[in-house]
């Protein structure tokens, strides 16, 4: 037996999710089209931003920290997740590497994992570009953390979930719009309304709250009051836990990992 | 189209006694619609067995439930003595499955499509063997993509079988493929029943369970109609003989069987091919009648298809 068919027989779990995740980013690369969608347009959109908007204004920059954290969601990871799910499952690649050593929780790890990926190293080039441009730092980044944690899981459920109404790839581009609207909407409204005013109620639509954590973060009013006397990151907190909870719940209810019926 | 041999080598005795698939009054239903409506199966190791059967008729369903990937909603299922439903990882690293279609990232090359196998299947094998196996070598730096509908079927089969585990299960492993492509998909699956693998597979045409089954089932509406050797399948449906009359003749004699006659044409459709032949012959010697284009033979399994069919439709 050589070293090579030794080797796959011992390879863990976590080795075989990144060994599909590596073919994920190789295909990613190929396709040009979804290349554009989901690396060149939410990349330029960022950096349009950080360019034109940002720079000295406070408000105008947290505006554009809420936006480009959105955008990176909304686009760079929810669409192109979702587009992702549904085309290998049309494909019935997912019922393929079911077929394999790989547990169906590694099968959807190894498939999403490069849209995180992606979506974290557009993060970390506007994070570069916004201290270029004069964007000032936040002064609490923990409250950005938990945007950007929450926001990750937040999406990538959402796109399990939404990939179950999403019977082919070219339909993810309508079933995935009332998300990133809302998503992007609602993150930008957070970031500019005044902390405690009736606006704030707007962070329980989903993702709306990574624009109030930016805010708070930019701001460094984390514990501030907010509505109803209540410290305005707690709300946003629990919208951004539960969230995430309620729709992989929905997914793991009626994932579907074949076409068929 | 070169035949393929009938005579296969069995694998050891007593590895064929052992059941490797037992499913008992197995349903499956998606909300009100029931795709398959309580089926017994038994698949003995070593042995090629195929489920036959119109589309819709519950294969794949079948198929699915035995690989793990479908809930069943009532019955027991065993494979190589594990419940897929409880114990599919475990059953994984026994089984290959070639699905009905489809399963590939289009933009891989073959070459890399094996090699993520490699790093996927716990079973170890070589993509270098499979390669030229499947004969795939001149294919190996095009992407699956632009690979023909054989190619792809033959890559398929590669993954299938990668490793050599204990069952190999195939959907429709050659539909829509030419005649030499079918010819060496089914000399592929003659090599792994002779290295003493289990073979469950699928398919529409009748020829090709006939050149490969050791045993059948066929599938009509999700349930089994007939299950069986094709020996046994074909002696319990009635057997038949034709022959061409002198128009003279009106009468024949009395036989067990049921007569058509069309024109100078008689053709009889008997359980006893052997008496009512025996007479047949003995009345037509006792008139000096020669028997032009008398033909005589045993069901076949495109008889037994076609009846199920026609009886199953005929049930309310």
């Amino acid at each position: 037996m050589t070293t090579a068919t030794t080797a796959a027989a011992s390879r863990s779990g976590a080795g075989r999710a990144l060994a599909l995740a590596a073919v994920e980013v190789r295909t990613v690369l190929r396709n040009r089209t979804t290349a554009v969608t989901s690396i060149v347009v939410p990349t330029g959109l960022g950096l349009f931003w950080a360019v034109t908007v940002g720079a000295p204004d406070p408000e105008g920059a947290t505006a554009v920290v809420a936006l480009q954290l959105a955008v990176v969601l909304a686009m760079s990871v929810y669409v192109t997740a979702t587009q992702t799910l549904v085309a290998r499952r049309q494909a019935r690649v997912l019922k393929r590497m079911q077929t394999t050593s790989l547990s169906d929780t590694e099968v959807l790890i190894g498939t999403l994992a490069p849209c995180l990926v992606l979506g974290i190293a557009q993060l970390a080039v506007f994070a570069v570009v916004d201290v270029a441009a004069g964007v000032p730092l936040p002064v609490d980044v923990l409250p950005l953390v938990v945007a950007v944690v929450g926001g990750l899981a937040l999406v990538v459920t959402a796109a399990v979930a939404t990939s179950i109404v999403t019977p082919s790839p070219e339909r993810a581009q309508i079933t995935t719009l009332p998300l990133v609207f809302v998503l992007l909407g609602g993150a930008f409204v957070l970031s500019v309304a005044p902390v405690g005013t009736v606006w704030q109620a707007l962070v329980v639509v989903p993702g709306a709250a990574v624009g109030q954590l930016a805010q708070l973060a930019m701001t460094g009013t984390t514990w501030g009051p907010g509505l109803g006397g209540v410290p305005a990151v707690l709300p946003a907190l629990a919208a951004t836990a539960v969230w995430p909870v309620v729709l992989g719940a929905a997914a793991r209810r009626r994932f579907r990992w074949d076409p068929r019926h | 189209m070169q035949t393929t041999s009938r005579t296969r080598a069995t694998g050891p005795a007593v590895a064929r006694s052992e059941a490797a698939v037992v499913v008992r009054d197995l349903h499956v239903h998606f909300g009100d619609f029931a795709a398959v409506r309580g089926i017994d199966l038994d698949v003995r190791r070593g042995e090629v067995f195929a489920l036959l059967g119109t589309n819709g008729a519950g294969k794949t369903t079948t198929l699915e439930v035995l690989e793990g990937f479908r809930r069943r909603t009532r019955g027991t299922v065993s494979v190589l003595g594990l419940d897929p439903a409880v114990d599919r990882a475990a059953l994984q690293r026994r089984i290959g499955v070639q699905l009905q279609d489809g399963g590939f990232v289009d933009e891989l090359t073959v070459q890399e499509t094996l090699a993520l196998w490699q790093q996927l299947v716990e079973r170890p094998d070589r993509p270098e063997r499979l390669l030229a196996r499947f004969e795939l070598c001149g294919r190996r730096d095009v992407p699956v993509g632009k690979l023909s509908g054989g190619e792809k079927r033959r890559l398929d089969l590669a993954l299938a079988v990668w490793g050599s585990p204990e069952l190999v299960v195939l959907d429709e492993p050659t539909t829509g493929l030419d005649p030499e492509s079918r010819r060496r998909t089914w000399d592929a699956i003659q090599e792994l029943q002779e290295a003493g693998r289990t073979v469950v597979l699928t398919t529409h045409y009748l020829e090709e369970a006939e050149a490969l089954a050791d045993r059948v089932a066929i599938m009509h509406a999700g349930r089994v109609a007939v299950a069986g050797t094709l020996g046994e399948i074909v002696s319990a449906r009635p057997a038949g003989f034709s022959a061409t009359l002198p128009a003279e003749l009106a009468e024949i004699p009395a036989l067990t069987g049921r007569v058509e006659r069309t024109g100078d044409r008689v053709r009889v459709h008997t359980p006893d091919l052997q008496g009512d032949l025996t007479r047949f012959l003995g009345w037509a010697a006792e008139r000096g009648v020669r028997l032009a284009d008398l033909r005589a033979a045993p069901a076949s399994l495109a008889d037994v298809y076609h009846a199920v069919r026609a009886e199953s439709e005929e049930l309310p």
